[in-house]
């Protein structure tokens, strides 16, 4: 019981502490600290989705970047249509109302993941890694070599999408957007990870053969998993694309998949809140280390490897002790 | 009479090692039917076709009237086919209860419910502690599996595959790695299930064995080379060369 108040006290404080980080960012005078706060809470979905597929279900993907990165073309395509009043292959007009895109966006995604799920959850471990892998480098050389959407350079638009009440150039609001997709997204995954298909998932962690022996038919259950896992990062990469408004090929490189596992890791993979976190020391870490060196990947490895020494359930584990 | 399960000419290979040579076995409704034979007979390979975990190259596989040869292992165990195995499998990280309330869950046939917790479902909660109950196991509902004792472990798998609601249970050496006493305990416990249900029993233990069984194959490099009541096994000379003599040697 006393571990579930530690929970409660380090999940409320962080929650606590970014409801007023506007406030904080203008009384520190440092606007800066908004769009980072914006970065964290876009990349926790991410990583919280990763999270789901690393921590509970033990399905290492690297190609999450790829779902991210599709989520946010869908936004910029959507855009650059809407913009030149064009169609989309000739049939589908451009659009930018938030209630549309985004759920456009997660239902896109989800898709690619069905069909790419499909294919990579017949390989299982090391290889199951690289099929993930090389479906996302797939679309990154897709989305590099279509030139109408700017190939290498990515795709810049000029406004975020629309949103009922909210002034699109207002980004405290859209911060708190942010949040608030994040808090119900968080819940939703702890109901998820509670639920039967949650329980069931991390039995296939921990056991495939014993639970096929008690009736379960694993390939399902992961390819569920996996898809929506993949549609959370899509939705992260919609919003990730409203806040930069631009979308680059390199929102889907193995890179970006890469920064994602290590937020999982360093935030404490299995924990879900532990993405918060791990998304948070990521970008902090990253602005911090950044403004000494281009190169700032030399400092943050061996920090990586520290964590993961010293805590081996990550920062989340340090701060909110066993589970 | 006909039998629940009806194998005929089973046959498996791996390179040039016959592990199932055209295996003929009929499990009858009811019964404790013991394979027996030296390593390497092929006792395990057997239990992975007849669970759907190893494809057979060739022979037919009936249960309850049905060929079931080409279905996966989930649908097997819905029929009411499922196996324990030869190394301890349970699932460590979850207690004890939640083994047990996973099985209850996959039975019930909703594992694809996606909001409403399962740790706090409390008829998933009842079924499982009444399934810890029947192998004496209610007092350690809430401690880790992994922490279990190795006699506890082998009980819950066994109350795992029990709550599965099987016909026909495939036990891989329940008694191995059991101390004596224990292994007492879990002949103990078989003969209590024979009522139920029927059980086809791989075993070492031939105490454990001839104490349970109503009927004995025996198993030497793929091939039936004897079945039967127990007392004919034990009389029988070419088991006693091929298999009990070299033991006893």
């Amino acid at each position: 019981m006393a571990d579930n108040r530690r929970h409660a006290a380090v999940l409320g404080l962080t929650f606590l502490l970014l409801l007023l980080l506007p406030q904080l960012a203008t009384a520190l005078s440092k606007p800066d600290l908004l769009t980072l706060g914006s970065q964290i809470a876009i990349y926790a979905i991410a990583a919280a989705s990763l999270d789901l597929l690393i921590g509970y279900a033990g399905m290492s993907s690297f190609g999450h970047a790829g779902f991210f990165g599709l989520g946010g073309y869908v936004v910029g395509i959507l855009a650059f249509h809407a913009a030149d009043n064009s169609l989309f292959l000739g049939i589908v007009p451009g659009l930018t109302d938030a209630w549309l895109v985004w759920p456009i966006a997660i239902a896109v995604t989800a898709l690619a993941a069905l069909a790419i799920g499909a294919l990579s959850l017949r390989t299982s471990g090391v290889s199951f890694i690289m099929m993930t892998l090389a479906f996302a480098e797939m679309l990154y050389f897709l989305f590099v070599s279509l030139k109408t959407y700017g190939g290498d350079d990515g795709l810049g638009f000029r406004r975020r999408n629309a949103l009922p009440w909210i002034a699109p150039r207002d980004d405290v609001a859209f911060y708190y957007v942010c949040l608030a997709v994040l808090a119900i997204f968080l819940i939703a995954m702890r109901h998820l990870v509670q639920s039967r298909f949650g329980m069931v998932l991390q039995g296939l962690r921990q056991n495939e053969r014993r639970m096929a022996a008690i009736g379960v038919a694993p390939y399902r259950v992961r390819l569920a998993a996996f898809t929506i896992a993949s549609a959370g990062a899509g939705l992260a990469g919609a919003l990730n694309a409203n806040l930069l408004r631009y979308v680059s090929p390199d929102s889907l490189h193995w890179t970006m998949s890469g920064d994602l596992m290590v937020m999982v890791v360093l935030g404490g993979a299995g924990s879900l809140y532990g993405a918060v976190l791990g998304a948070a020391a990521f970008v902090g870490l990253q602005s911090v280390l950044a403004q000494w060196t281009e190169h700032w990947m030399i400092a943050m490895g061996p920090i990586l490897v520290c964590t993961v020494l010293v805590a081996r359930r990550g920062i989340w584990g340090l701060l909110a002790g066993r589970r | 009479m006909t039998a629940l399960l009806q194998v005929r000419g089973l046959t498996k290979r791996f390179g040039g090692l016959l592990a199932s040579g055209g295996l003929d076995l009929d499990v009858h409704q009811g019964e404790i039917h013991a394979l027996i034979g030296p390593n390497g007979a092929g006792k395990t390979t057997a239990i992975g076709q007849l669970a759907g975990e190893i494809r057979p190259d060739a022979g037919t596989i009936r249960f309850d009237g049905q060929e079931i040869g080409h279905l996966p292992v989930h649908r097997r165990v819905a029929l009411g086919l499922t196996r324990s195995f030869q190394v301890t499998s349970i699932l460590p990280a979850f207690t004890a209860l939640e083994n047990l309330m996973l099985v209850h869950l996959v039975r019930e046939g909703h594992p694809f419910r996606f909001l409403r917790s399962a740790r706090q479902d409390l008829g998933l909660q009842r079924q499982a502690r009444d399934s810890l109950a029947g192998l004496g196991l209610l007092a350690r509902a809430d401690i880790p599996a992994e922490d279990l004792a190795h006699g506890e472990q082998r009980q819950l798998e066994l109350a795992m595959a029990l709550a599965t609601g099987a016909k026909l249970l495939l036990l891989d050496e329940p008694m191995a790695g059991l101390g004596p006493t224990e292994s007492l305990a879990m002949t103990e416990i078989l003969r209590r299930l024979k009522r139920q249900l029927t059980i086809l029993l791989v075993e070492h233990d031939m105490d454990a064995v001839f104490a349970l069984a109503d009927r004995v194959t025996v198993l030497v490099s793929g091939q039936v080379i004897a079945s039967g009541p127990p007392d004919a096994i034990r009389a029988d000379p070419a088991v006693r060369e091929a298999y009990l003599g070299a033991e006893a040697g």
